[in-house]
Formats: structure tokens, sequence, C-alpha cells
């Protein structure tokens, strides 16, 4: 019994020792940023992504001396892509680590559920790649977003189909969170207005194995347009069942993400051959016109071994924006960077300009992309075009 | 034909191919809970362990599941016998919330064990068989794999149920279900039957395991949905009866197809659980087979 409570009495010392040593020690000459993303679950390819584009602006920013003579230093934390997860992720980020900036999270669904919390902890949150527009409704003076909303995918989805072949009868097949259904929304609003006859919508759960049924229904319909809000695992499932029950619209189309990753057009980790001609928007190539998108292309390709898409891009992006505002408020406190991110006018990064309106919304242009022979080529705007879309998509059965 | 009949007959059809890997799943869990009463919630897990020991062998060798997965199921027959042998044992004729809590703390550490050796990364495999598809007439069309892993499913599923109709060891496996006080006075080495049947109830989800991997994709939680599955194949199928559950797989699997094309996708796992609670309620004894295996 004496034995013991010495043992406990040892461990509870060891404890506290290492718990000193452990937080001591950096704070004092680094500069904390606060990360929240998707390392583990089912969004993990997403939020490797995140991390290599963060990695590659965080060793760059402390090439040149990082910020307020401090090195940076990224402090983590994974939700597990689980949005009750990235609550807490800002409770310890901000309460117990003391960060006074928070970047992230990966996905809308986990986004919106801290858009309140950074809101009422006074810090502010740089968003790189939630579309759902619902989560800039808060209108708190804290939030800012990279990236383009889900209006954007669907009224830059709209242009294209009109001026290439305008296609009447609208399927929208959207996975069941935030992110499906801000986009499903979106792109009903929009589409009434475009005129389009919205013949179907369906929304699913992802990680399901079998969309057979769903699509029969989508097929019944008999859309020439769908247009996928789909994660990665489920866009390569949904493709794949496509060509098994033999369903051909004039026009595979999507709003990104699962239908943009990097890994979506191979065949050990996406869709392979099934992702060819299918469209979506995109936010970012490695041939962007940008300065430095080329650089950051090859940086990436040799952390990862692969070409980044542009979600890798926006964190990135997140990163050097939260950089430039630290610097021009030469300070460290929550409110002294947010009025800094206010002020921000970046007029060249390797995303193109970034500077965020009254609500706090970076106006960013979507391109069109279509997976041809393997690689993403940018069909839309003209001016911007690789390369000419190929339509209608060819009939499963006339593939080859 | 009309069109909606075919509409109609191709979710019937999906439904049925995805039923009988339900059916492996339902029925490895019916029969440990039928010879010893445990309630197995590292069954997903199980399944999960057998689809990264496919994924390991694919990798290490080019070769289709279709014809590798005894591994798997050879595998975690002995992960199976010696979870028993090991961990449940000591703990039998207590309380059955030690083996839930015993059962559940080794489903974490086996989700938790794989997101540490593989990463929580998703995994899929590529094989030639995948872009196979069969057509009945214009209308129908049965992809290739799931064909397969129906016929592989319905093999097992039938040689389990005559195991345990038949052999000497399912004669054993029902008299300790029926009353396991007076199974042992009989002769029966309670043990070893117990041990061997929750080898082979796991061995049933790392196969169901070893099927699914090709056409679906692989990461350390996926076993959890096929577990809330299995609980519901148990009740419906009646508590332990493993023909019940092969049975409840099956219907499960066409239920959630026909939700699915005349209601929508997000529906399908809501009925799931309506019916689950629906036969918990109204009629405990399950709608199908007798009350124990």
């Amino acid at each position: 019994m004496k034995r013991s409570f010495l043992l406990f009495l040892l461990a509870i010392s060891v404890f506290f020792w290492a718990s000193c040593h452990g937080s001591k020690g950096p704070q004092a000459d680094t500069f904390k940023i606060g990360v929240i993303t998707s390392l583990t679950g089912s969004n993990a390819a997403f939020g490797q992504a995140h991390k290599n584009g963060y990695t590659i602006a965080l060793e760059e920013i402390n090439a040149k001396g990082g910020l307020l003579g401090k090195k940076v230093e990224l402090d983590y934390y994974d939700d597990q892509s689980r949005p009750d997860q990235a609550v807490q992720g800002v409770s310890k980020l901000v309460d117990q680590d003391r960060v006074s900036i928070v970047l992230g999270a990966y996905s809308s669904e986990s986004t919106r559920a801290i858009v309140p919390v950074v809101t009422q902890k006074q810090i502010p949150l740089i968003i790189p790649t939630a579309v759902a527009d619902n989560v800039m409704e808060s209108n708190s003076p804290w939030i800012f977003r990279i990236c383009a909303g889900s209006g954007s995918f669907a009224t830059a989805t709209l242009d294209f189909l009109r001026n290439n072949g305008n296609p009447k009868k609208l399927a929208i097949v959207s996975e069941n969170t935030n992110f499906g259904q801000a986009n499903n929304k979106s792109m009903t609003e929009a589409a009434k207005t475009a005129g389009l006859e919205l013949v179907d919508s369906e929304s699913y759960q992802a990680s399901s194995p079998d969309y057979k049924s769903l699509l029969q229904r989508v097929k019944g319909k008999n859309p020439e347009v769908i247009y996928f809000a789909s994660y990665l695992l489920d866009a390569s499932t949904l493709m794949r069942q496509s060509e098994q029950l033999n369903l051909n619209p004039k026009y595979y189309t999507s709003a990104g993400t699962g239908f943009a990753a990097a890994e979506f057009p191979t065949p050990d980790k996406g869709a392979g051959k099934y992702a060819e001609y299918t469209f979506s928007v995109s936010q970012w190539l490695p041939s962007a016109k940008w300065k430095g998108s080329s650089e950051f292309d090859q940086k990436y390709f040799k952390l990862a071994g692969s070409h980044p898409a542009y979600h890798a891009m926006e964190a990135y992006a997140v990163l050097v924006v939260a950089a430039a505002a630290i610097e021009n408020a030469k300070s460290d406190q929550a409110q002294a960077i947010r009025d800094a991110l206010k002020q921000v006018n970046l007029a060249e990064t390797p995303f193109g300009p970034v500077q965020f309106d009254a609500r706090g919304q970076n106006q960013h242009p979507v391109l069109l992309t279509q997976v041809q022979g393997g690689q993403y080529k940018v069909v839309w705007p003209i001016e911007a075009a690789e390369s000419k879309p190929i339509i209608p998509a060819p009939e499963w059965s006339k593939r080859q | 034909m009309v069109n909606w009949l075919y509409v109609a007959l191709q979710a019937i059809l999906n439904g049925l191919l995805t039923g009988a890997l339900y059916a492996l799943i339902g029925m490895g869990m019916a029969l440990i809970f039928g010879v010893m009463r445990i309630v197995n919630f590292a069954h997903g897990a199980f399944l999960m362990l057998g689809m990264y020991a496919t994924y390991v062998l694919f990798q290490a060798t080019g070769g289709s599941p279709y014809y590798q997965f005894p591994v798997a199921g050879i595998l975690l027959f002995v992960v199976g016998y010696a979870t028993y042998m090991v961990l449940l044992r000591p703990i039998r004729g207590q309380v059955d919330f030690m083996v839930i809590l015993l059962t559940m703390g080794l489903a974490l550490i086996l989700t938790d064990g794989a997101q540490l050796i593989f990463g929580a990364d998703y995994h899929q495999i590529n094989i030639p068989l995948l872009s196979r598809n069969i057509h009945l007439g214009s209308q129908i069309s049965l992809n290739a794999p799931w064909l397969v892993s129906f016929a592989i499913a319905l093999v097992l599923a039938c040689a389990l149920y005559w195991v345990v109709t038949h052999t000497m060891f399912g004669r054993a496996a029902r008299a300790i279900a029926q009353n396991p006080y007076a199974a042992p006075l009989m002769g029966i080495n309670v043990n070893r039957v117990q041990a061997i049947s929750f080898g082979i109830g796991s061995a049933a989800a790392g196969i169901a395991g070893a099927l699914l991997l090709p056409v679906f994709y692989l990461f350390p939680e996926v076993g959890n949905q096929f577990k809330l599955k299995s609980f519901v194949m148990v009740v419906l199928g009646g508590m332990g009866s493993i023909q019940g559950a092969a049975i409840a797989g099956l219907v499960l699997g066409v239920v959630e197809s026909l939700t699915s094309l005349y209601w929508g996708n997000e529906w399908a796992l809501a009925v799931d659980f309506v019916l689950f609670i629906l036969v918990l309620s109204l009629k405990p004894s399950g709608i199908f087979g007798s009350q124990r295996a």
C-alpha cells in the first residue's frame, strides 16, 4: 500500500516535470500559428495536402527570418474529419497553446462548427478550403476566406454550360454534410435563375459501398448534366458505378473537391479511367498563370512525390496571407492581426491577388477543368483554357 | 417488359449482391452470439483486419483477393481463437457488461493499431475484373466482382450452415447454446467449442472483409458501419440464429437498395435502424428463424 502510494507520487512528479519541460522551451523564441485540418479520418487525403502546403509556406517564411524576429511554428490539431473535434481544437489551440490566429479547418462541416467558437474567443480565422457559403453567413468580423464559395462554383459551371451546348436538364447529386448540401442549394438556386430544369436532386451518405440505386434513380430521370458535390472516396465509387449502370449524361460536372483531387484520376487512389471526361470547378492548377505557381508545384513534388491540387495551394496561401498580416500588424495580438487582415492587399501570390472584402471574402476566380488523358486540363474560361472541352462525354460502351 | 420493372429488378439484384456479404458478416456475429451470448463489438474491427491482411497480401503478390481470401479467413480464425482463449475465457461467467467493454476496447486497439501501422489514409486496389460487367439483356447489368463475391459468400454461408447443423462440432455448439450448464455434463469441452465458434465467427468477418476489398476502400474505421449492420441482422434473424442472420443479411441488402431507389440514398441507413427498433420492440425473437442456433 505504501509502496504503491510512493509509486503514484513518483508518477505524478515525472508527469509534471515532463509537462513543464515540454511546454516551456519553445514558447520563448517561436511564433505559434494554430492550424486545424483533417489528418486522419475520411478526409485524410485532403488534410495531408493541406499539411504539405503549410509546410512549404512555413519553410519559405522561416528562410526569410520568420515573423517579428521569431521563428514560426505551426501548431497542428487533427480534427479526425469530425466537426466536434474541430471545435475542441479551437479550445486547445487558443486556451492552452495561446495562439492568436487559427487557419483551417479542411471541410465545410468542420469549418462551420468552428466559426462561432473563434468569434466568441475573438481570434481571427482564415479559411483555406471550405466552400459552403454558409461559413461566411455569420458576418463575424473574425472570419476571412481565401477560396471561392459554392455560389461561385455553380455560376461558373452554368456559365460554361451555357456557352458549350446549352443543355437544359440538370440533376444534382450531393453528399449529405455541409459541403454537399451547400453546393446543392447554390446550384439549385443558380439553375433556376439560369432557366435549367432540375430533373433530380439526390443526397447520399458518403462512405457507402453502393450508390447503384441512387445512380439508377438519376438515370431514370434522364438528365443531360449531372452536378456532383462529393469528397474523394465517394467520387471514385460514383464514377465506377456510373459505368456499371451505363449512365450516360452528356456532361459530368462537379463542385471540385473529390472530382478535383490530385488522386482522383489515378487508378490506385481514385477512379482511374472512369474519371475521364469529368468536368470540375477548380481554384488553381500547377499551370496557373500567377507568379510562383510552378515553383510551388516543384517544391510540392519534391516534398510529396505528386503534383498538388488546389487544396494544397489554398493552405499555402492562407499561411502566406497570415504572415503578411502579422508583419503589418507588428504584433502578436489577435485584435491587431485581425485589423491587419482587413487591410491585406497582396497583388501577387501564387494563388493570385488576395484582398478581403467587407465580409472577409477574397474574390477569387473559378476555373473549369476536364480530365483528359488522366490530366486536369483547364477548359474554361476561354482566356485561361489549355484545351478544348470534349462534349459529350462518350458513352461508356463506346470507350475502350 | 415495362421499364420500371427492369429498374426494380436491377435494384433487387444489386441488393442481393451486397446482401450476401452482409449475410456472411451477420452469420459470424450470430454464431458468436448464439453459442456464447457474447455481443462482439470487435466484429467490425475483425472485418477491417481481414481487409488489411488481404491488402498487404495483394501488395506483396499481386494476386486477386478472390482466390486469396482464405488467408484472411485463416488469420482471423487464429485471431478469434486467441482472443477467446486469452481475453474472453478469464471473464466468462461475469456480467455481460465486462464482455461488452472488453470487445469494445479490443476494437479500439485494433482500429488505432491499424491507424498507427498503415496511417489513416484510405487505400483501394485495382484488379482487371473490376471493369467487367455482365449484361443480362439490354437493361440489366451486374458487376463481375460483386457476382464473384456473391458466389463465394453463398458457398461459405451454406458451408457454415452445414457445419453447424451436421457436424459433431455443430451439435456441441448448439448444445451449449441450448444449455451451457448441461452441455459440459454431457462431455462437451465448452472452452474448446466456444473458442472454435469465436474463431469461425471472426473468420467469417475476415473473409467478408477480403471480399469487400476490391469493390470498396480501406481505412482503419471501415468496420464500424458493418458492425452496426451486423447488430441489425442478428436482431432481425432472431438473436443467434445463423440461418436467420443470413436471410436478414439478404433482406437488408435488398431493403437498402430499394429504399435508395425509391426514397433516396440518405434514407437507407435510417430504414435499417427503424427495422431494428421495430423488431426489437414488437417481435424481440426476430422475424426469421427460430430463437436460437
